[in-house]
């Protein structure tokens, strides 16, 4: 694409996108380090995550502000309107994704030292991976404008919720069997539903980087993950 | 030799543009232009200086008329005729169609003979209801409140949004099907722009307007069509809520996002 | 730095010069209407508004010339404005590519600045000699010939300063093109248009040549175009050259009379001229 007759307008637009990369690999890393203080039960790495969610509030409040001055200056039509907006949709976000970061790391705090069923853990550690990816291959897509990308973390969604139904069930399990897991697996239980919103979060960010590319949205039925719907994921997921 | 065109020309146009082009002695300004404006909408014509919308609007009232060395090809057709044709009434097309230039134009006479002028042309009315008639002109282009007092008062001594509105109220005062703008707002203040603006959102439930203009917010917010033009071609046409969000064409693209030159 | 005195001596040197030249041009003309303030005032009586001119040697006035010239010079400027005023309209409204246009405007300027001496012979070979003898519509006419180019001008020129957009708009409303020519073109120019006319007028008020081959001069009353009529540049002509004092007196007086009437006219002008600007 040429490049603005003012080019204050391509700093502009660019600085947002720097802005954002920079808050997507931060909350990518508080993701992943929420799940490791958790998996050894590492409170100090829990605390770290902690104290970085303020840096990427005020992040997520200078995108806003810096879009909202771009708009008033430059009253952008066409892509450039539709990649502002996407930018504060993705700040938002983001921010959230980091937010169900710091509540992961928190409980982490709070479980300490009762640590009971190491293999409960497993399953979340999973999930926390596959979301991990979303997360990765999203802002990747963002970067790189690429609606294909985009779509496919939107359809892989579904193994997403796949796997937390059957976390929720291994859950419930140990938890009927001894009263005493219960607290813990308690705790997990919400770990796995932030875990989950995360790569709500991450579709939610490809539906946004469909739109800034395209100019459509993507279909209101995202594919639900019932394990064995292949079809439905295939239907869902199509051109 | 268009794009992407709307190609609706049904019934529920009010101009039909088929295959038009235009000459300027022996240089063409308009090449195969074909669109339609629909009845009762506004369609905005926007594109960098020297593509041919004003060229293409002041074909619609057949102005170019007045100049011997200007002539168009082709078809355009108001309610199903034509209106290129040689044997046509100018008079009264252009009672039909009616235009409002860039520069404020109020002729040298009172506020009241400014607007009573085009009545008398067409129609004998008594006093009291020609004055009737001006001040439901004056109303309509909300200048009434302002002029009451001062109707015998001549019109150049009206601001430059006034005397605007004034040839607005002179326009509508004939009951035209067509209203054509040709840049209404250039040369006027913010307040005045949007003043006239509120009028042309008022004015297309009664009338078909087509509004050329050079700024593209005001094209976004007045129309429900919009025609990119460039180099006297027709880029794209299509619903301006599309056009000003996700353009078809490159160039539309890069034209509304200040990407062109 | 070092141009500075030099350029205000430069300046000062200039706008002496001009000064001095503008002086002396005003001088001249204050030294003018002096002498004739000097020399006419005393014979601008009663008398001289309502007698006739006088044989040698006596007392009158210069009624006869003064309605003489009044008479010729409305009848000039009746046959002459109207003709001016619509060839001016033709040139400026149809005119402005055709071949014709460009002629007449040629001729038209040609018939500006030719000697107005011409011109009277050019009737009094036209009018005067199939008809036999003098007349005042004879005058009538050869000061008719003076007035067209003028009045021709100036309305092409005032016509042209309405802008096209003021014609376009009105066209737009359907007004066919001779009511946009009367009723906008006109109507925007119309203080320019008589402003021409008004500077016509003075033009050939004081015209003398012309009158001299058509309409001669005439001692006594007489209202009868048909016949040789006294005018005010005629009587001048004849008693500034004669040896009678009171004949110079009046041609004197006469010559203020005019002087005035010229005077009056073009401020009248001007005047109008700047409140159709202003407005």
């Amino acid at each position: 694409m040429a490049d603005h007759t003012v080019r204050a307008y391509d700093k502009e637009l660019a600085a947002l996108g720097l802005r954002i990369a920079e808050m997507g690999g931060i909350a990518e890393k508080m993701v992943v380090d929420a799940m490791d203080a958790l998996g050894a039960v590492d409170t100090a790495l829990a605390q770290q995550v902690v104290a970085t969610d303020p840096r990427l509030d005020a992040l997520q409040r200078e995108i806003e502000e810096h879009a909202i001055l771009t708009i008033a200056r430059r009253q952008p039509m066409g892509v450039d309107l539709r990649e502002i907006i996407g930018a504060i949709r993705i700040a938002s976000d983001l921010e959230r994704v980091g937010d169900l970061a710091k509540n992961i790391a928190k409980r982490t705090v709070k479980i300490g030292p009762e640590a009971r069923v190491p293999r409960a853990v497993v399953g979340l550690k999973h999930m926390n991976d596959l979301a991990t990816e979303q997360m990765k291959d999203v802002l990747d897509a963002y970067a790189q404008r690429d609606v294909e990308r985009a779509q496919a973390v939107w359809t892989r969604d579904a193994e997403l919720d796949a796997l937390e139904d059957s976390v929720f069930r291994d859950l419930l399990t140990h938890m009927m069997e001894d009263p005493r897991n219960i607290s813990f697996c308690a705790h997990l239980l919400f770990c796995s539903k932030n875990i989950e919103r995360v790569g709500d979060h991450a579709t939610n960010i490809a539906e946004t980087v469909y739109y800034v590319v395209t100019g459509t949205s993507l279909p209101p039925d995202r594919p639900k993950g019932r394990p064995g719907s292949i079809a439905a994921m295939a239907t869902a997921g199509g051109k | 030799m268009n794009a992407i065109v709307h190609a609706d020309l049904d019934a529920a146009s009010k101009i039909q543009v088929k295959e038009l082009n235009f000459y300027y002695g022996a240089s063409k300004a308009l090449k195969g232009i074909t669109l339609a404006l629909k009845a009762n909408k506004a369609t905005a014509f926007i594109g960098p200086s020297g593509c041919g919308k004003s060229t293409l609007l002041r074909v619609l009232n057949r102005m170019y008329d007045l100049y011997p060395n200007q002539r168009a090809e082709g078809e355009v057709l108001l309610d199903g005729q034509n209106i290129l044709r040689p044997d046509l009434d100018l008079n009264l097309l252009r009672a039909r169609v009616g235009m409002v230039f860039q520069k404020p134009t109020p002729f040298p006479m009172s506020i009241y003979d400014n607007i009573a002028f085009g009545i008398r042309l067409y129609e004998k009315l008594p006093k009291t209801e020609l004055d009737g008639r001006v001040e439901s002109a004056l109303r309509r282009s909300a200048l009434w409140d302002e002029v009451k007092d001062k109707l015998s008062s001549s019109g150049l001594g009206l601001s430059g949004g006034q005397q605007q509105r004034l040839c607005i109220a002179r326009t509508v005062a004939i009951s035209p099907e067509v209203i054509l703008l040709d840049e209404p707002c250039s040369a006027l203040d913010p307040i005045s722009t949007a003043k006239i603006e509120e009028l042309i959102d008022e004015l297309t439930d009664d009338y078909t307007i087509a509004i050329v203009t050079h700024n593209m917010q005001q094209a976004a917010r007045v129309s429900q069509f919009t025609a990119f033009m460039y180099l006297g071609e027709l880029i794209e046409f299509g619903e301006t809520d599309r056009v000003f969000t996700s353009p078809h064409e490159k160039r539309t693209q890069d034209y509304v996002t200040g990407r062109f030159g | 730095m070092s141009f500075y005195p030099a350029r205000r001596r430069r300046n000062s040197l200039w706008m002496s010069l001009s000064t001095a030249a503008a002086a002396l041009g005003l001088g001249w003309l204050l030294l003018i209407l002096g002498v004739l303030v000097w020399k006419g005032l005393g014979g601008l009586s009663f008398a001289a508004f309502t007698q006739m001119t006088p044989p040698p040697g006596s007392d009158g006035g210069l009624l006869n010339a003064i309605v003489g010239s009044l008479m010729m010079t409305v009848i000039g400027v009746a046959i002459g404005a109207p003709l001016g005023m619509l060839a001016g309209t033709y040139l400026a409204e149809y005119g402005r590519y055709s071949g014709l246009a460009f002629i007449v405007r040629f001729i038209n300027d040609i018939l500006l600045s030719a000697p107005s001496i011409v011109i009277g012979l050019f009737i009094y070979q036209v009018v005067v000699a199939p008809m036999g003898h003098f007349s005042g519509i004879a005058g009538a006419i050869a000061l008719a010939v003076l007035v067209i180019p003028v009045v021709l001008r100036t309305t092409e020129d005032m016509l042209n300063l309405v802008p096209n957009t003021l014609r376009e708009a009105g066209s737009a409303l359907g007004m066919p093109r001779s009511l946009v020519i009367q009723k906008i073109g006109y109507r925007a120019a119309r203080t320019g248009l008589l402003t021409g006319v008004l500077l016509a007028i003075a033009r050939v008020s004081g015209e003398t040549a012309p009158l001299l081959f058509t309409a001669l001069n005439n001692q006594f009353w007489s209202v009868n175009l048909n016949a040789p009529m006294s005018s005010l540049p005629a009587v001048i002509f004849q008693f500034a050259l004669s040896p009678y004092k009171e004949w110079q007196q009046l041609a004197w007086t006469g010559a203020l009379i005019i002087t005035l009437a010229v005077l009056a006219l073009s401020v009248t002008a001007r005047m109008l001229a700047s409140r159709g600007t202003v407005k």
